[in-house]
């Protein structure tokens, strides 16, 4: 029964990583198709001074260092707020942001600023993706904070008031130190919710913020350029190295 | 509270772009200029491009559309320079501006039936749209009835596109492609539904990869991007069917909320240069509106039948009109039920 | 205390209406007008929108999501739950086995489905390996059907079933297990009778965590499917795009929006302790 379980879960695992590792494996593929042909690094090569792809890529930076940011600072100053006591409101309201389809979402914020922006002769552009992305990641930060509260005792933060602290100083000389991780691995999973983004980013973008995955999407959709398997390849390994790292961090 | 500001100023100073060089924002189809074309132009004007680009009309209209997009010149197809005009997107043409480039067009495209004027747009590129097939297909396919037809061993595929797929029926039918008639066009959803049996999907550009590669055999394409595939696999034709194909061609034009508009005019003059447009029609694989660069360009290319088909050929050729609302929106729900089958 | 927990709710909570709740107002809003002869709105009230929701097409469309979703919801059951398990019984390695679960989902959804196309292709991977081990003498088709969409639906969701699951499974005492073979239960009774309850409010959250995006899930279908097929999420985005028809668009968002929010309600008022 045991050996069973073992096998299946090894299977399991062959079936979520099979696209991945085939990925990389053909980004060193020195041929364009799937016959193997010899290690090669040329897709990387190309990629690298592939001018969109950087331009993209830097973009896909910028707006997910600015978005993770905010979303990570009012999101877990909302999760403290929803810890000392619940409000039922907004808790289902960002749970309901959370499970919103993207295309809902992404339309009506492109509704949104083309009636607000408009009348302001004011473009679609970084800003408007950023703004966007905030929103959308808010509600997974908060979960992350909120499931971190909930190991900390909250008669350290009692015995604090106690002992003379008023509540901003039990924050911040307390809990927040406590927190630190919760809060590193939700800003790790803010980055890379927004630096993936691509169903709202695609409707909302404007000239100057083309970012990576609306790159690879139109790339990809014209054939599969082996470069595209290169970036992918490297986002791949650069957002599970974040990934790996914020679960460490959780743990701690 | 330092750490907080600076991060808060970010955004701000990320906003100051270099407010030196003038920019133009350009929004094309994909595979549309040459490599050189945009630096070129940059390098003799001393200005910079910014240079994206789309795959359907409807991604740039969707983007367009709210009038702040931030776009100064886009590529509409003929039939959205009407629905453009309704929705006041574009800027008027200064002939004056364009330095007679205009002379330079093709005799058809001088007074094209979307812009008798020339007041809107400036023809760019134009084509039509057959069929791509493997030479292992036989008979090989002359009409669009040929798609209707297990010889392509189920690995057929249309483009996704709702104009095009119901012309291919309409035409089929003996129909005009731009027909609103509410009966032809039931019976094309018909003919439509009864083909899903033999194909394999509904692709657009993509689709050129796995012509290539021998994954698809026939496939409903444009003859610019079939005319890329065929690089690819010596192995591929194609034709214009018998019953009558579709014509698009997509022009250069102004959005009116560009800030931009001399500059522009110089982009489009540049286009309209003949060694310009004989380049960007060479390296992209399309046929150009432009008269004086097709005679800049050596015979084999002016007699590749699938970019500059015949007189006779293009004869039965038939340019996509605009639709009105409730036409579109009959078009539309039938698209609907064609997928949903 | 509730000063300051004032102005720590603040920030998001404008956020959220700002961004969030007046944007679904402003969908609200186009869903009740016409829409323009060109694309557009005008600001016309009807409630044309709605009715037209009414035919047996769109109803089609819906349902088929629905199934669609259904399928990939009840796939993820079946293949989490083991795999779930195993990991809530792997004692120090737990949280590593649920890092490398996640991890392919936080490397973006689109490049896994690339990747997918690739695999399944008539000349990709899959096919290649299959004909020259000389299982097959024809590539098979495993690419745009029903069946490519449920393991693109599959492959980007089961996180979502794993971590609710096992967030149920680590808490069951192993004593009960125990306890219950003590008593003479077989395996299957004991999953049937202690396991399963106890592990259903998991269960419940996983569902429901799979369900509502693979209903509005528009890639998958698109890209797998070879657009061939045609769910709601599709629906949605050819209204905003190529029919633009933005409040015919807009009020099939709110149709799915209220199925969305339904199910949250009931998960809410359920179980508030498995979420992640």
């Amino acid at each position: 029964m045991r050996a069973l379980l073992k096998s299946y879960v090894a299977a399991a695992f062959v079936f979520l990583y099979l696209p991945l590792v085939v990925l990389a494996v053909f980004s060193f593929n020195d041929s364009r198709f799937t016959l193997w042909n010899g290690f090669s690094l040329r897709w990387y090569r190309a990629a690298w001074e592939n001018s969109q792809l950087t331009h993209a890529a830097a973009s896909s930076l910028i707006i997910a260092v600015c978005s993770t940011v905010f979303a990570t600072t009012a999101g877990t100053l909302c999760a403290y707020g929803l810890w000392k006591r619940n409000t039922r409101r907004l808790t289902a309201a960002l749970y309901l942001s959370l499970v919103t389809p993207e295309i809902v979402m992404g339309v009506a914020m492109l509704a949104f600023y083309q009636i607000v922006l408009a009348p302001m002769s004011a473009p679609l552009g970084m800003h408007t993706v950023i703004v966007s992305h905030i929103t959308f990641s808010l509600a997974y930060v908060v979960v992350v904070v909120l499931a971190r509260l909930r190991t900390l005792d909250p008669r350290l933060e009692e015995a604090a008031l106690d002992l003379g602290a008023n509540e901003w100083q039990a924050f911040r000389r307390v809990t927040l130190p406590l927190l630190l991780p919760g809060i590193a691995a939700a800003s790790l999973l803010a980055f890379t919710i927004s630096f993936d983004d691509y169903v709202i980013t695609s409707l909302v973008a404007g000239v100057d913020s083309e970012t990576l995955p609306m790159v690879i999407y139109a790339m990809a959709r014209r054939g599969v350029r082996p470069e595209v398997n290169a970036v992918s390849a490297a986002i791949v390994v650069l957002l599970g190295g974040l990934a790996l790292v914020s679960e460490r961090l959780n743990r701690t | 509270m330092n750490r907080r500001l600076f991060l808060l100023s970010l955004p701000g100073l990320l906003g100051c772009s270099s407010g030196k060089t003038r920019r133009l924002n350009v929004f094309n189809w994909s595979d549309y200029v040459a490599p050189d074309t945009i630096p070129n132009f940059e390098k003799e004007f001393a200005v910079s491009i910014r240079y994206a680009t789309y795959e359907s009309n409807e991604e740039m209209l969707a983007k367009v559309m709210a009038g702040n997009s931030g776009w100064d010149v886009v590529f509409p197809s003929n039939y959205v320079i009407l629905p453009m005009l309704e929705n006041n997107l574009l800027a008027p043409l200064d002939h004056r501006r364009l330095a007679g480039g205009l002379d330079h067009l093709a005799k058809q495209f001088q007074a094209p039936s979307w812009d008798s004027d020339l007041k809107w747009c400036v023809p760019y590129m134009w084509g039509g749209t057959g069929i791509v097939y493997n030479r292992s297909v036989t008979p090989p396919p002359e009409s669009w009835a040929d798609l209707w037809s297990d010889r392509h061993g189920g690995r057929l595929t249309m483009l996704d596109d709702p104009a095009e797929v119901l012309a291919a029926c309409l035409l089929k039918l003996g129909y005009s492609l731009n027909s609103t008639d509410p009966a032809e066009l039931g019976q094309a959803k018909q003919e439509a539904i009864a083909q899903k049996q033999f194909l394999r999907a509904y692709l657009n550009a993509e689709v050129q990869d796995q012509l290539v590669a021998g994954d698809i055999l026939t496939a409903q394409l444009w003859a610019t991007t079939s005319a890329l595939a065929m690089h690819g696999n010596t192995d591929l034709r194609f034709c214009y069917p018998r019953e009558g194909f579709p014509l698009y061609a997509d022009n250069a034009a102004i959005l009116r909320e560009s800030s931009q508009p001399e500059l522009a005019h110089d982009f489009l003059e540049y286009l309209l240069r003949p060694e310009v447009a004989a380049e960007v029609a060479m390296k992209a694989e399309t046929a150009t509106a432009n008269g004086a660069a097709i005679e800049k360009m050596p015979q084999r290319v002016r007699d590749n039948a699938t970019l500059f088909p015949s007189d006779e050929t293009l004869a039965r050729g038939e340019w996509f009109a605009a639709m009105a609302s409730e036409a579109q929106q009959l078009r539309d729900r039938l698209w609907t039920e064609i997928k949903s089958a | 205390m509730t000063r300051l927990r004032r102005w720590f709710l603040a920030p998001a909570a404008v956020i959220l209406v700002l961004l969030y709740g007046v944007p679904l107002a402003i969908i609200c809003a186009y869903s009740l007008f016409e829409r323009g002869a060109y694309g557009g709105v005008e600001t016309v009230f009807t409630p044309a929108n709605f009715l037209r929701l009414a035919d047996a097409l769109y109803l089609t469309i819906l349902l088929r999501s629905f199934l669609m979703a259904g399928a990939a919801t009840l796939l993820c059951l079946v293949l989490a739950f083991p795999l779930s398990w195993f990991i809530s019984h792997a004692g120090r390695r737990k949280h590593l086995y649920l890092a490398l679960v996640v991890l392919p989902f936080w490397t973006s959804i689109l490049i896994c489905m690339y990747s997918w196309m690739f695999l399944l292709r008539d000349t990709g991977l899959l096919n290649t390996v299959l004909l020259e081990l000389g299982w097959i003498s024809q590539p098979l088709p495993l690419l745009y059907n029903y069946g490519a969409v449920l393991l693109g639906l599959v492959y980007n969701y089961l996180p979502f079933m794993v971590l609710p699951v096992y967030a149920a499974l680590e808490r069951l005492d192993p004593h009960l297990v125990e306890a219950a073979s003590d008593l003479g239960a077989k395996p299957a009774a004991t999953f049937r009778r202690v396991v399963w309850p106890l592990a259903a409010p998991g269960v419940r959250a996983g569902a429901v965590l799979v369900f509502i995006p693979c209903l509005g899930d528009y890639l998958t279908p698109d890209l797998l499917g070879g657009g061939r097929t045609i769910m709601v999420g599709n629906l949605i985005q050819n209204q905003f795009t190529a029919a633009r028809n933005y409040p015919f668009g807009a009020a099939v968002s709110l149709a799915l929006m209220s199925v969305v929010m339904l199910l949250l309600w009931r998960l809410l008022k359920r179980e508030e302790e498995v979420l992640p």
